[in-house]
């Protein structure tokens, strides 16, 4: 019986549509990598290439090969440098917010207790709102004359007077870490919980015959199994921060001044704000290595796992 | 453990930490809800009951009229910032078309390449699974200058063929890493036995293995249609007036906008986020299963 079958499967190789037929799998992936070739490849191609003019809407006659001008002109200026700094400072806030959070709410919802299944539902809640109604929802919130936030610290007597959160550097900044963490937690929640729920029921059986206090059970058992998509939750998260855009758009606009202006915002400011768009590529196609380094950690940690060419 | 017929009293300590996990089963709730409801609340109260001081959590007299608002916005009230009222209910349709439109392109070609990566041994596969891999990589930020000059070349500016053609290079490599994992995991004896029984490969595709893995193109269409129904950025560069404004365009109108009314912004949010929160609890089972399997392979 199985040897007809494999003969048959032979006979339908042979006819033309088969599982060794490289011409048949090109075909199959024409439409999907046409697409991807066309508005992914060639864009960035175009991208480095503008990067290396003179290039401005202002004057859109005007395409002067300069080479890495508009690179130096970004490494010495000041504004790069900051953008970066607050780039680093707004996605380390958010990555150990997101993975702490995450990973104490995954636990939670990994035990056993009445409603839980609820609570297992609603965490898909803030993954499901677009980023802009989620900035619009923080701003509504934080308003400095009748926000909510404002409302609850005074009615708890926790502050005195109403305050403009969004208006001074740190606040600000920690304002959209916390609209961002919340947007983003879902994520983390939902990979961990996944990977928490794979670990084996015996090991925590065998662990405690052993003797393993809860401290133990922890660092013995759980964490060695949540290592890799911690790691994965991590990288994901990170490049996401990089990234992000419309909440700050709708948040802050990069203020007050520049105390929100991370580098994706500062690659829009002078792209779409200066209309550079020689050097606004340039610092797209900086923001782009970055995010690129970070992806191929991210490929090594699948690859490691075998699972790459799986 | 082994087990016992009458069940033991739960003890003191094991009562209190059940206690313990609803706290914080209770936190997560809250943590989740109240923002959400803020808005929510907002969109059924008055203008001058939201600008209250002290804040008034509950709408002492709540009203749809900020929702009504969208459907007759030259009405009776003077609205503040109308033109982005008139433009919320065509901007939804906007964003149906784009979303719905990218989910449907999404899976088809998803579904094709997926097949051949997960069935087909060829030279260039890895590669190819590179590409995929890593063109999900790139940041939208770095490839919006040169679309935005491509897109204008072919004077396709403002037009929605634009956004789903955009969006679906952001969602296609996510697909077929998801519908290649689907795939492998459906016997190959059933595509066997399909040609056995005389099919060719065509009919094999369309009529066994495609609704074999229907929980895997649903999820795939799902999470085509969240992130082209949730994109500003690309939206806002290629589209310009109404023809093809989406969402989340005119919603972000109204937030940067300091005179509209705060009321008929909480009502335009609680729209956008009408379609993705249904998919999202309607398919949670799904979604859960396709996060994970699209982050890491099983």
């Amino acid at each position: 019986m199985d040897s007809g079958v494999r003969e048959e499967a032979a006979r339908w190789s042979a006819s033309g549509v088969g599982y060794e037929r490289p011409y048949f799998a090109f075909l199959l992936n024409t439409p999907a990598l046409l697409i991807i070739v066309l508005l992914a490849g060639y864009p960035i191609v175009y991208s480095a290439w503008i990067s290396l003019h003179k290039f401005s809407l202002k004057r859109p006659r005007v395409f002067d090969f300069v080479g890495l001008a508009n690179y130096r002109q970004i490494l010495e200026s000041e504004e790069f440098w900051s953008a970066l700094w607050i780039t680093l400072e707004f996605t380390a806030l958010v990555v150990v917010l997101v993975v702490v959070l995450g990973l104490a709410i995954a636990l939670l919802l990994n035990r056993d207790f009445p409603g839980r299944n609820i609570v297992r539902t609603l965490i898909l809640l803030p993954w499901a709102i677009p980023p802009v109604v989620n900035g619009l929802m923080w701003q509504w919130s934080y308003d400095s004359k009748v926000g909510a936030l404002n409302g609850l610290l005074v009615s708890l007597g926790l502050i005195s007077e109403y305050r403009g959160w969004l208006s001074y550097p740190l606040s600000a900044l920690l304002a959209l870490v916390c609209a961002d963490v919340w947007n983003a937690m879902p994520l983390a929640v939902v990979l961990l919980l996944a990977a928490l729920q794979r670990i084996p029921v015996e090991l925590y059986d065998a662990a405690r015959v052993d003797g393993a206090g809860p401290l133990q059970l922890f660092s013995y058992v759980t964490f060695p199994w949540l290592a890799q998509p911690l790691l994965i939750v991590l990288i994901l998260q990170t490049l996401s921060a990089i990234r992000a855009f419309d909440v700050i758009y709708v948040l802050t606009a990069g203020g007050p001044g520049t105390a929100t202006t991370t580098l994706t915002w500062k690659t829009f400011l002078t792209t779409f704000d200066s209309l550079d768009f020689g050097l606004g590529n340039a610092y797209a196609y900086t923001v782009s290595i970055i995010t690129l380094g970070l992806a191929l950690v991210y490929f090594r940690i699948l690859y490691r796992r075998g699972d790459f060419e799986a | 453990m082994t087990a016992r017929w009458i069940p033991e009293a739960p003890t003191f300590s094991e009562r209190a930490s059940k206690l313990l996990l609803m706290l914080g089963g209770l936190l997560v709730t809250i943590y989740i809800l109240a923002p959400f409801s803020w808005l929510v609340l907002t969109s059924f109260m008055h203008e001058q009951d939201a600008l209250s001081v002290p804040t008034q959590w509950i709408p002492a007299n709540p009203t749809l009229s900020n929702y009504l608002t969208f459907f007759d916005p030259s009405g009776t009230r003077a609205v503040v910032g109308s033109r982005a009222a008139e433009q919320t209910l065509p901007s939804m349709v906007n964003s149906l078309i784009a979303a719905g439109g990218t989910a449907v392109l999404n899976v088809i070609f998803g579904a094709l390449a997926g097949y051949s990566l997960a069935r087909i041994t060829f030279r260039g596969r890895g590669v190819l699974l590179a590409v995929y891999l890593g063109s999900r990589m790139l940041p939208g930020i770095a490839l919006i200058v040169p679309l935005y000059l491509t897109i204008r070349a072919y004077g396709l500016l403002d037009h929605l063929s634009a956004l789903i053609i955009t969006y679906l290079t952001f969602t296609l490599p996510f697909t077929i890493w998801l519908l290649k994992n689907y795939f492998q995991a459906i016997p190959r004896s059933l595509e066997e036995a399909a040609l056995v029984d005389g099919c060719n490969w065509w009919q094999m595709f369309w009529h066994i293995l495609l609704p074999a893995a229907a929980p895997g193109l649903v999820a795939a269409a799902m999470f085509a249609f969240m992130t082209a129904w949730n994109d500003y950025l690309f939206a806002v560069i290629l589209t310009s007036t109404i023809a093809s404004k989406t969402m989340p365009v005119v919603v972000a109108g109204f937030a940067t906008d300091v005179t509209t009314e705060r009321t008929l912004m909480a009502a335009s949010g609680v729209l956008a986020v009408i379609p993705p929160l249904v998919f999202a609890f309607a398919f949670q089972r799904l979604i859960v299963q396709g996060l994970t399997s699209g982050a890491v392979k099983d």
